[in-house]
């Protein structure tokens, strides 16, 4: 809280007016570039977020870095992912970020308006950024210089057991084009559900924890309805796109999966999807190699989201890597960044997360997104972005976006009024917008 | 000291302290002592002032200017003066009233409940049955539990399917009553409720626990000899023996209960949920400042917060003073 109190006392010496207590000041200060040479030998500090498999692979990624060379020595800390978004601002706040910083996708268009990351365009080769998946260098890029580079993409998707389809005589979509209607959804939840199944989706409620799981995964819901988290022309306002009557019928469908008992809201894990309880769940494609195949085996069929009435839509978009303000050289920290994206270490990560890599030379050997591979409707999805694939809004104001839909979603699970609540959201959303002025980009 | 063949507790008999200077001793010498105390004493309290206003009056000083600016938490843009529009965003949230009445509910609840459940601990664990010592250490072990921890594990043992509350309910009940504990919005406060008391009431039971011993045991051989059966030594020597510890245990309890926090954060799948109805004063703080990036908003949020408790701490204290008077 270091600059609040400096703040105060600028405010108490009557000093408000004036651009020495304006905020971080980043912005001002001249961009670091790379320029190719690494200047001795230098020790960078990285958040990371997360657990698991997937911390394990960075770790050991990180380890094998270092040991490859001895100009650059990287060390990690550990941020828990639930509060991430709030410590990286409070570490902004005081001044301690780490040099390199990673993030959730969408994050990254409100720390490079702050003037907290350096675009990356002069470390990146031309051949890496053309091997780049389409929607990674989308969700990337603000203001059109490239911020954060990702090595991995994701997306949501339904899972279900076939049988269980089979036994209640439910169609079986063959690709994104024929995915079920938002009706035809409903009605199989309900068959499922008189089948003995008391709820049969399994919608990974208690991810809600996870900061950005309600948007990431329902916004399609709305987007597919012909609406969005925001008016993209001009990001000036949420009135009338995700408040819109299409927006407010998908969710009060939505809403209608809750009040009829359809969705499994109790569960803390994978459980009621691996016990069968609950024989679909709505997903991202990381549950396919954590344990959703082993369970289900050749049972298990991967589909996509329900079309509200402009077509299956499905989120897209990952934890990305972005170098700070605090980098003396960014060759050094891109030095670690292009090692992330080595083919081998994609591969290391693919294999461990069975996350979709993001170079598509690398995308091509990885067999469950290869063309007649499982979750090749996954592939699909992001070549297709953003017609299918829909990133999230690229603006500075998606925190406050993000943080107002989530909270709309859990009024909405829970029973709450749909229209007060995505009118509510819009508030909320055009409030932060307001403001900040707009958001203007400061250079 | 009293002397040690008094009873304890027994009032020292009336009089000057022994080492009060002597009347005749010349007023210079007096003066130049008291000039030594005073210099001793701000020597003494120095560290506690200096940390007062480094952690809790400057933090409020700054909470109180910037809460009239715009201030974010991260942003380009110049802070500027807003005047009262913090407050009044504030004050129109519906979100800020409902959770303000959260945290009086939860006060109302929380405070005779905790308070009783308590006292009654206190007493039980005050007399002499094998083993109270282990009953003293079962009862007070929550309270050295970190809330995180409390919330978290209780938050197991309220699950619906496969939490331990929920089976004994069932058995007691036949299936009757199988509350979805943390996802209703009925039943989140009162499943926030039983864990705050169960962490908080050790505590309070250890304070009661020191009141009880300090009344002295004449009193009661006093009463019994008068006739007076269980309940009457209760109401007539226990309860105005523990006047002045009720009124500083409640007087904690209050402000502990204003301040809850980590239950509602951790225990509902949504901080604050489901549908507001565990939402507090705190977890809109925290959010308003952290989640939203509104330093300004949310200082005038705990602006507001510290007048609030302080009102209701300056009635207590008014209420306690002429209790004390009545001692």
């Amino acid at each position: 809280m270091r600059r609040s109190i400096v703040a105060a006392g600028c405010a108490s010496l009557a000093l408000l007016t004036t651009t020495a207590c304006s905020g971080s000041g980043g912005a001002a200060a001249e961009a670091a570039t790379c320029d190719g040479t690494i200047d001795g030998p230098v020790t960078l500090t990285s958040f990371y977020h997360g657990g698991g498999a997937e911390k394990e692979t960075f770790l050991a990624q990180v380890e094998a870095f270092n040991a490859s060379q001895d100009q650059v020595t990287v060390e990690v800390q550990s941020v828990p992912e639930g509060t991430y978004g709030d410590s990286v601002r409070a570490a902004a706040a005081s001044g301690d970020l780490p040099h390199i910083l990673d993030f959730d996708g969408p994050n990254l268009y409100n720390y490079a308006w702050n003037g907290d990351l350096i675009p990356l365009d002069s470390c990146v080769s031309p051949e890496l950024k053309a091997d780049l998946l389409p929607s990674i260098t989308a969700q990337g890029t603000y203001d059109g210089k490239l911020y954060g580079v990702g090595s991995f993409d994701s997306g949501v998707l339904l899972y279900a057991y076939r049988s269980a389809l089979e036994e209640v005589g439910a169609r079986i979509p063959t690709g994104i084009d024929d995915a079920w209607t938002a009706e035809e959804f409903t009605d199989i939840l309900g068959r499922l559900q008189d089948a003995g199944y008391d709820s049969p989706l399994d919608a990974h409620m208690w991810y809600g924890r996870q900061g950005e799981w309600f948007s990431y995964a329902f916004s399609p819901i709305v987007q597919s309805a012909g609406g969005d988290l925001i008016d993209r022309t001009d990001f000036s306002s949420a009135d009338g796109t995700l408040n819109s009557p299409e927006a407010v019928e998908a969710m009060s469908v939505f809403q209608e999966w809750f009040e009829n008992g359809y969705v499994d809201t109790e569960a803390q894990d994978d459980s009621p999807f691996l016990n069968k309880t609950s024989p679909i769940s709505w997903n991202g494609m990381w549950a396919y190699a954590n344990g959703y195949h082993e369970a289900a085996g050749d049972d298990l069929v991967a589909l996509p989201l329900p079309d509200f009435g402009t077509g299956s839509k499905t989120g897209m978009g990952s934890w990305q890597f972005g170098i700070t303000r605090e980098t003396e050289d960014p060759d050094a920290a891109w030095a670690f960044l292009e090692f992330l994206l080595q083919e081998e270490n994609q591969l290391m990560t693919y294999e461990t997360v069975g996350a979709p890599p993001s170079r598509i030379s690398v995308l091509e050997k990885a067999e469950i997104y290869a063309e007649d591979g499982p979750l090749a409707l996954v592939t699909e999805s992001l070549r297709e972005s953003p017609r299918i694939a829909v990133p999230r809004p690229q603006t500075p104001a998606y925190p406050a976006i993000t943080q107002a839909f989530a909270q709309a979603v859990d009024d909405i699970s829970n029973g709450g009024d749909v229209q007060a609540a995505l009118d509510e959201a819009v508030r909320r959303i055009d409030q932060d917008i307001t403001d900040n002025g707009g958001y203007p980009a400061f250079e | 000291m009293p002397p040690a063949t008094a009873a304890p507790g027994t009032p020292v008999a009336a009089g000057p302290p022994g080492r009060s200077a002597p009347a005749t001793a010349p007023a210079k010498n007096r003066r130049a002592r008291r000039g030594r105390e005073l210099r001793a004493g701000l020597l003494f309290s120095l560290p506690a002032v200096v940390l007062l206003l480094l952690f809790m009056v400057a933090p409020f000083v700054s909470a109180l200017v910037l809460s009239f600016t715009d201030q974010r938490l991260v942003s380009p843009r110049p802070v500027s003066f807003v005047g009262l529009e913090n407050y009044v965003r504030v004050l129109t949230d519906a979100q800020f009233w409902g959770a303000l009445t959260n945290n009086v509910v939860f006060a109302l609840i929380v405070v005779p409940l905790q308070t009783g459940a308590a006292l009654g601990l206190a007493v039980l664990v005050n007399r002499r049955l094998p083993g109270r010592v282990l009953f003293r250490t079962i009862y007070f072990l929550p309270t050295v539990t970190v809330m995180a921890v409390a919330a978290t594990v209780w938050k197991l043992l309220l699950l619906p399917d496969g939490g331990m509350v929920n089976g004994v309910l069932d058995t007691l009940t036949f299936g009757q009553l199988q509350p979805g504990w943390l996802s209703s919005t009925s039943w989140a406060m009162p499943a926030i409720v039983i864990t705050s008391i169960w962490q908080g009431v050790g505590f309070q039971m250890i304070i009661f626990l020191a009141g009880l011993q300090a009344i002295p045991a004449s009193l009661y051989e006093a009463a019994t000899m008068d006739g007076a059966n269980a309940w009457q030594q209760f109401r007539n020597v226990t309860l105005p023996g523990l006047r002045n510890t009720l009124i500083f245990v409640l007087n904690v309890t209050v402000i502990f209960a204003f301040r809850l926090f980590d239950q509602v954060y951790i225990m509902p799948q949504f901080p604050g949920g489901p549908l507001d109805s565990t939402r507090t004063m705190m977890l809109q703080l925290l959010q308003t400042g952290y989640g939203r990036g509104l330093i300004g908003q949310a200082s005038a949020i705990a602006v507001i917060f510290f007048l609030f408790v302080l009102a209701v701490t300056l009635v207590q204290r008014r209420f306690s003073r002429e209790e004390r008077a009545v001692q």
